[in-house]
């Protein structure tokens, strides 16, 4: 490991050497000011970019001169994160303390006033109570049912058999298709009246078939879709633990006349336990934000709405950004909480093994 | 009884042939060693006699019952691995103790196996660690441990110490062959270390290219080996072989012309069934006499590189046409690079090789 | 003797973990009918307009020699794969471009760009995770991945203010960068778990050896992580390909990728949902995934044990 050793002196505040950041700075801000006073907005914005460019490479090339790779390697990541992801972020968090909607110009601060309203208003609490009911309900079901189907498929292409890498691409398929395309086409396969589901279901009961009358049926139809789509996600990452456990080890198991049970225990599970989790957090996050096929299927009938789905609704079709925002920020402590609890228990875990 | 039968058993991987008609019996409380080295289809016999490969022709019978169907669950028999396979999430204890729970004993006297064979191979202290905290000797004697905890049919061995360090190997070493020498149970080590084979088996079965060239006792693959490959692969330094043309033979007298020289040595009595003819001598290094004067049977050789090796000096020399002799003489004898030495190969200890390789002995 | 069973894998085959064809045969139909679903949308792609949404609905473009009764068979036609680029958009005009050659290169060009670039700066940032951690390391990792845990409306309203100010809406570049840090987060924990991975000797060997740091990375590091990379692209493509609310609210006419073009094609026009254009397209804006998938399903599979397999 190389240490960041700071043996470069730092070079006096005018000397034009390509590692005075320092220097780099103060032009670029008279630069930048200068422009933004003197050109339009498009060409300033053009100038402050080549101005934000020069310090980048001052601060890089100082970086490295001083041997402080981590710093240097991450920037890059950082900045444009920064830009695109925690910017906006803190700016709807922002916007979350103010009364603002983006049909209306104007602007005002109410300190808490939405984060009360969206907990405890009478009219808007209730729905976002449900909602988050709901989220929870779509969580548990549909994580649930991913990860027994994909943890079920990983168990079946474990081995080396023949065929095998062409009949896995298939069982990967439904994971690339488009939402819109397998969504729409989901809403079809359980139309009344064109559906194959509900042709199947009339030609068994003789009446007509209609899943997305109730709410189970909705949740279902949903939760079915979903699971389907993403099952093959937590399969490859069970696959690719179970074809990771080395093969001397069921040999050893073999001589040693392990029950298949005992073996799945001490020797695979140990193995993917890891992979299960992380399939377990990422397809969690996901599916807080499912928001996409209650849209496509249902469009949030049958008290399906998700909090994403509500959050869109009343951000993009009802206006109300800094509501939106207000609620979205509740959600985001929720997944944090949830997601540090996994980290703990994730490495107590790996600790106590 | 506690035995192992291989009778002509071939493993083919498609066209390749690993194992051809490999045939070895090991009784009860026998230790026998396939030697051989890396390639030569050693393990994979060792892994057909466990069921971890199945056999493509011939039989494998253990404890007199034919197995070659039977998956290795079926085959009762303990096998220590190449790299150990401990089960990385169980400590040792578990480890020592995953044997056991086939026999559905009481947690007391799975408990009370396990102290116990944890004694002899001193690993008390470590039950409670993880596979991950011990060290490497630690980790071949937690792979011995499991292996003896229960009372199987017979044991195997993979290349049990191939990763221990030349200390540990020489101790460990001792300590398996005083295990087993208690147990009395056919074994079978696959080793490519000859001085592991030597020490500790009571047979040594040396393989090539799939096929077993030789069985017998340390003492007879030494003394006799039965071919070129045999007497080359045993021994250290390694055999000299040199290419002769037999002349005549008469009177337990054998007239060949080696490296250029006329000598006559004494051989074999079967050396007169050969016809004047191309053969290949052996002589081990230390089965030279290094004398001051030319004589009837002696060989001219210059001592070009001296590698003093303790108790005795190992000499590289030269003869007439070139070829390298290797010879080994005691520390008391004295030789400079550039001396002249008339070597007396020991009559008992010279070996005669056919045309065809093997060893002409009556 | 090996029997005749036994050479085409009929019997249990000799090896621990390995299976014959009988193994093929449940998996097959297991795969067949979890494939189904997207099986029929390919159907539909091949089906007259007028077949698409019979009752029964039809299931096979062939009658498997009689198999198959004449009511679920249907007649296959190319037709609807002309109809993506050139239909007839309003009724009485003739048939005119729809566009979607555009969209399908945009769609191709925004992906491989942002999800190249986000590998690019994501594995840089890694091996600086990885090897150069810095003060308070893993509270950056947990920003970062903090950024995929908001439903996308929360960020979208500050970046369609944002595109607007500087003037990046419906541009290449916008929704490239956009699509970058939407990758980058899964890119930076799935490879710093690769290089975790990595045993340090053999580049400190070649420090030894008087490597630099950037010859240590590029010689040593990376080709070691390469399947890793692999998995990462594949994930990284899956996602930005099909990803549909950003594309929608950040696209202009011009860079408008496929799934918005989608949505539109199918929902315009109020005559309900065109289903064989649907999923003619789908099955079209499936290819070009499913054969990069295919072609690093093996680099896949040994890429995403993220390093969470420790010992």
């Amino acid at each position: 490991m190389t240490t960041t050793a700071q043996f470069l002196p730092a070079p006096p505040l005018l000397s034009p050497v390509a590692h005075n950041w320092k220097l780099a700075l103060l032009a670029g801000l008279v630069v930048s000011v200068i422009a933004i006073v003197l050109f339009p907005a498009r060409l300033s914005v053009s100038v402050v970019g080549a101005m934000v460019a020069l310090v980048a490479a001052a601060f890089a090339v100082n970086a490295y001169r001083r041997r402080y790779y981590g710093g240097l390697l991450v920037a890059p990541a950082i900045a444009v994160l920064f830009v695109m992801n925690i910017f906006p972020l803190l700016w709807s968090l922002g916007l979350s303390f103010f009364a603002y909607q983006s049909n209306n110009q104007s602007i005002r601060f109410v300190g808490l006033n939405n984060y009360i309203k969206v907990l405890t208003n009478d009219i808007a609490a209730p729905a976002n109570w449900d909602a988050l009911i709901n989220t929870g309900m779509f969580v548990v079901f549909t994580v649930a049912l991913q990860m027994i189907t994909g943890f079920l498929l990983a168990m079946l292409f474990a081995k080396q058999f023949p065929l095998r890498k062409y009949l896995l691409i298939l069982v990967l398929t439904p994971m690339m298709l488009s939402v819109v395309a397998s969504g729409v086409f989901f809403s079809y396969y359980y139309d009344p009246t064109f559906g194959i589901l509900s042709y199947v279901m009339g030609e068994i009961t003789g009446n007509q078939f209609i899943l997305m009358d109730s709410k189970v049926g909705a949740v279902a139809g949903i939760v079915f879709t979903d699971a389907w789509m993403w099952a093959p996600f937590v399969m490859l990452l069970v696959l690719a633990g179970l074809v990771s456990v080395p093969k001397y080890l069921y040999e050893a198991a073999a001589i040693d006349r392990v029950s298949k049970a005992r073996q799945f225990w001490t020797i695979t599970f140990p193995y993917i336990r890891g992979l299960l989790m992380l399939a377990l957090l990422f397809r969690t996050i996901e599916a807080f934000k499912l928001y996409d096929l209650v849209y496509i299927l249902i469009r949030g009938g049958q008290d399906t709405k998700t909090i994403a789905y509500l959050i869109t609704e009343i951000a993009n079709e009802q206006n109300k950004t800094s509501e939106g925002a207000a609620l979205s920020y509740v959600i985001l402590f929720m997944v944090i909480v949830l997601t540090n609890l996994y980290l703990y228990l994730a490495n107590r875990r790996n600790q106590g093994a | 009884m506690s035995t192992i039968e291989v009778k002509k058993i071939t493993k083919k991987y498609g066209e390749f042939l690993a194992v051809k008609d490999a045939s070895l019996s090991v009784k009860a409380g026998e230790v026998v060693c396939l030697l051989g080295p890396s390639g030569c289809g050693k393990t994979t016999t060792l892994r057909m006699i466990a069921g971890l490969e199945r056999a493509t022709e011939g039989d494998v019978i253990i404890a007199g019952k034919r197995m070659n169907e039977l998956p290795p669950q079926k085959r009762d028999i303990a096998m220590v691995f190449q790299f150990y396979a401990l089960y990385p999430a169980l400590n040792v204890g578990q480890n020592i103790a995953m044997p056991l729970h086939f026999e559905k004993l009481s947690k007391e006297e799975t408990d009370r196996r396990v102290n116990k064979v944890a004694k002899i191979l001193h690993l008390t202290e470590v039950l409670d660690r993880m596979p991950g905290q011990v060290s490497e000797g630690e980790k071949q004697r937690i792979a011995v441990a499991r292996a003896i905890v229960r009372d199987p049919n017979c044991f195997l061995f993979d290349e049990p110490l191939s990763r221990l360090d030349v200390e540990l190997r020489h101790s460990m070493r001792g300590q398996i062959k005083e295990v087993l020498s208690n147990l009395s149970k056919a074994t079978v080590i696959v080793t490519h270390d000859q001085l592991e084979a030597l020490t500790m088996a009571d047979r040594i079965a040396i393989m090539r290219d799939g096929m077993i060239e030789q069985v017998g006792t340390p003492h007879e693959v030494f003394a006799k080996p039965a071919n070129v490959f045999v007497a080359s692969f045993i021994g250290t330094p390694q055999m000299n072989l040199m290419e002769a043309d037999l002349k005549s033979f008469g009177k337990g007298v054998a007239s060949v012309t080696l490296a250029g020289n006329a000598v006559e040595m004494a051989a074999d009595p079967a050396v007169s069934t050969l016809r004047p003819s191309k053969v290949m001598i052996g002589i081990r290094p230390r089965a030279f006499t290094a004398e001051s004067s030319a004589g009837k049977s002696t060989i001219p050789a210059q001592a070009e590189l001296i590698e003093p090796m303790g108790a005795e000096t190992l000499i590289h020399a030269r003869t007439k046409l070139g070829g390298d002799i290797r010879v080994v003489v005691p520390r008391t004898q004295r030789i400079k690079i550039g001396d002249v030495l008339h070597l007396k190969p020991d009559p008992k200890q010279t070996h005669f090789f056919g045309e065809n390789g093997r060893a002409v002995r009556a | 003797m090996a029997t005749l069973a036994e050479k085409f894998g009929l019997r249990k085959a000799s090896g621990v973990g390995e299976a014959g064809w009988g193994h093929t045969l449940i998996v097959a139909l297991v795969s067949l009918i979890y494939f189904l679903p997207v099986l029929m949308i390919i159907f539909t792609a091949f089906k007259p307009s007028a077949q698409a949404l019979s009752v029964p609905p039809t299931l096979s473009p062939t009658s498997l020699f009689g198999l198959i009764p004449d009511q679920f068979v249907f007649t296959p036609t190319l037709e609807n794969f002309g109809q993506v680029f050139n239909r007839v958009m309003v009724s009485g005009n003739a048939a005119e471009p729809t566009g979607f050659d555009v969209f399908f290169f945009n769609s191709f060009f925004i992906s491989s760009v942002s999800v190249l670039l986000a590998l690019v700066i994501g594995t840089l940032a890694s091996y600086g995770f990885s090897r150069y951690p810095l003060k308070g390391n893993d509270t950056y990792l947990f920003i970062i991945l903090t950024t995929r845990m908001l439903p996308a409306i929360v960020v979208i309203i500050p970046i369609i203010l944002m595109f607007r100010t500087v003037g990046l809406s419906g541009s290449y570049v916008g929704i490239i960068m956009l699509y970058t840090a939407f990758n980058l987060a899964f890119t930076i924990w799935m490879m710093k778990s690769f290089f975790d991975e990595l045993s340090y000797d053999v580049e400190d060997a070649a420090r030894i050896d008087g490597s630099s740091e950037i010859k240590v990375f590029l010689k040593i590091c990376l080709p070691q992580v390469v399947a890793g990379l692999a998995a990462t692209f594949v994930f990284g493509l899956i996602l930005t390909w099909n990803e549909f609310l950003f594309a929608l609210l950040l696209t202009g006419v011009d860079t408008r990728t496929v799934p918005v073009a989608m949505n539109q094609a199918v929902s315009s026009g109020g005559r309900g949902t065109d289903w064989t254009l649907l999923a003619s397209i789908e099955t079209l804006f499936l290819i070009p995934v499913f054969l990069v998938t295919f072609f690093l399903q093996d680099h896949l599979l040994r890429g995403v044990t993220f390093g969470t397999v420790k010992r």
